[in-house]
């Protein structure tokens, strides 16, 4: 009886493990791509190349030795825009020792509503238009703002999710500064983004 | 047997922490109510009230937000001949004061709103159920952060009755 229970027990253990781990499973090969779920930290970033608001292209493997914070947001979320104007300051504090802040907008509108709206907050910092792959390579982002801290070697060392604060965002920026650059004009720190055959390929 | 009652809080605790949903991963719903009867006569009106509810936790924008930047709570709806909407009507919205922005009131719905349509058949309809379809458009928030704007359907049947 005993014995029964025990064994009652553990398979139902396992059979919760099997629907989690089918559970990643499936949404992390969405589309045949390798997004990022659950706990991200120590993951490399995906690279990604965006158009900025001023018309350049740009990949996050540009930025690579330098610590990055990714912000996604949009003009239509009211947290968002209390976090952007820190942003600025934690902007002009931490930019010598090596933090970038790369916003994206998850917006629909226009190119030239979003720079208003950055302008009149005064961003000083590169605003790119996102798109649904990005999304997806961020682990389908839908909850807004959502930042990723990214070390020196490209590393995802936080996440957030909706607004927090001030204190905590720096608490994050710090850990990413923290990184020192190993080899960095060896290799792209980057993890590249997959190639749809290749992304098939792992998908099957 | 006693072990079998010990493993309990463990299969119970692994179970929640297999299923509990990540922050940023709850998706705010909007239900509608089931509409009742809507009937009219040739060439009269009736006004339909169409129940949504928002889910706990979650505000939409409402109608008339007070910043053009905010996606407003739009109702599309389209009638077939000889049956149109001749206007929907929303409700006001609650002006409320986010901790993420205390000094800022944004005008929204949560809880249970009413918004109102305005059907109209023509006076050469005939004696018939004709559908009216559409969709509400909404952009939801909580406490600390937006989801991306969302749609439900909307669906009722308009009667005809001329005898």
């Amino acid at each position: 009886m005993k014995r029964n229970a025990l064994v009652f027990a553990t398979l139902l253990i396992a059979i919760l493990a099997m629907l989690a781990a089918g559970k990643y499973l499936t949404r992390a090969r969405k589309h045949g791509t390798i997004t990022l779920v659950g706990d991200v930290r120590g993951v490399h970033a995906p690279d990604f190349e965006l158009a900025s608001l001023d018309g350049k292209r740009v990949r996050l493997s540009d930025y690579r030795g330098k610590a990055v914070l990714l912000n996604f947001w949009a003009t239509w979320c009211s947290p968002c825009k209390v976090e952007m104007p820190w942003f600025v300051d934690l902007q002009k504090k931490y930019g010598n020792d090596g933090l970038v802040i790369l916003g994206v907008a998850m917006d629909d509108s226009e190119a030239p509503k979003i720079a208003q709206f950055t302008s009149e907050l005064g961003v000083n910092y590169p605003v790119l238009l996102g798109t649904d792959k990005v999304s997806e390579q961020y682990g389908n982002v839908q909850f807004l703002p959502t930042t990723f801290y990214i070390d020196r070697e490209g590393r995802i060392v936080g996440k957030d999710t909706g607004l927090l604060g001030r204190g905590e965002i720096e608490e994050n920026i710090q850990k990413a500064l923290a990184s020192r650059v190993a080899g960095v004009n060896k290799a792209n720190t980057f993890a590249a983004a997959p190639t749809p055959a290749k992304a098939q390929t792992s998908a099957q | 047997m006693r072990s079998a009652f010990l493993l309990l809080p463990l299969v119970f605790l692994v179970s929640v922490l297999t299923f509990a949903q990540e922050p940023g991963t709850r998706v705010p719903t909007v239900t509608m109510a089931p509409v009742g009867k809507v009937q009219l006569r040739a060439g009269g009106s009736a006004t339909v009230e169409l129940d949504f509810r928002v889910g706990s936790e979650f505000h939409v924008n409402s109608n008339k937000p007070h910043s053009e930047l905010l996606i407003p709570t739009a109702l599309h709806l389209t009638g077939i001949e000889p049956v149109k909407i001749a206007a929907v009507n929303y409700p006001a919205g609650q002006d409320v004061s986010f901790p993420f922005a205390p000094t800022e009131k944004l005008s929204v719905y949560s809880g249970d709103f009413t918004i109102t349509a305005v059907v109209k058949a023509s006076a050469k309809a005939a004696n018939g159920t004709y559908p009216v379809s559409g969709e509400l458009r909404f952009q939801a928030c909580d406490r600390s952060a937006c989801y991306p704007p969302r749609s439900i359907p909307v669906k009722f049947d308009v009667t005809v009755l001329n005898r």
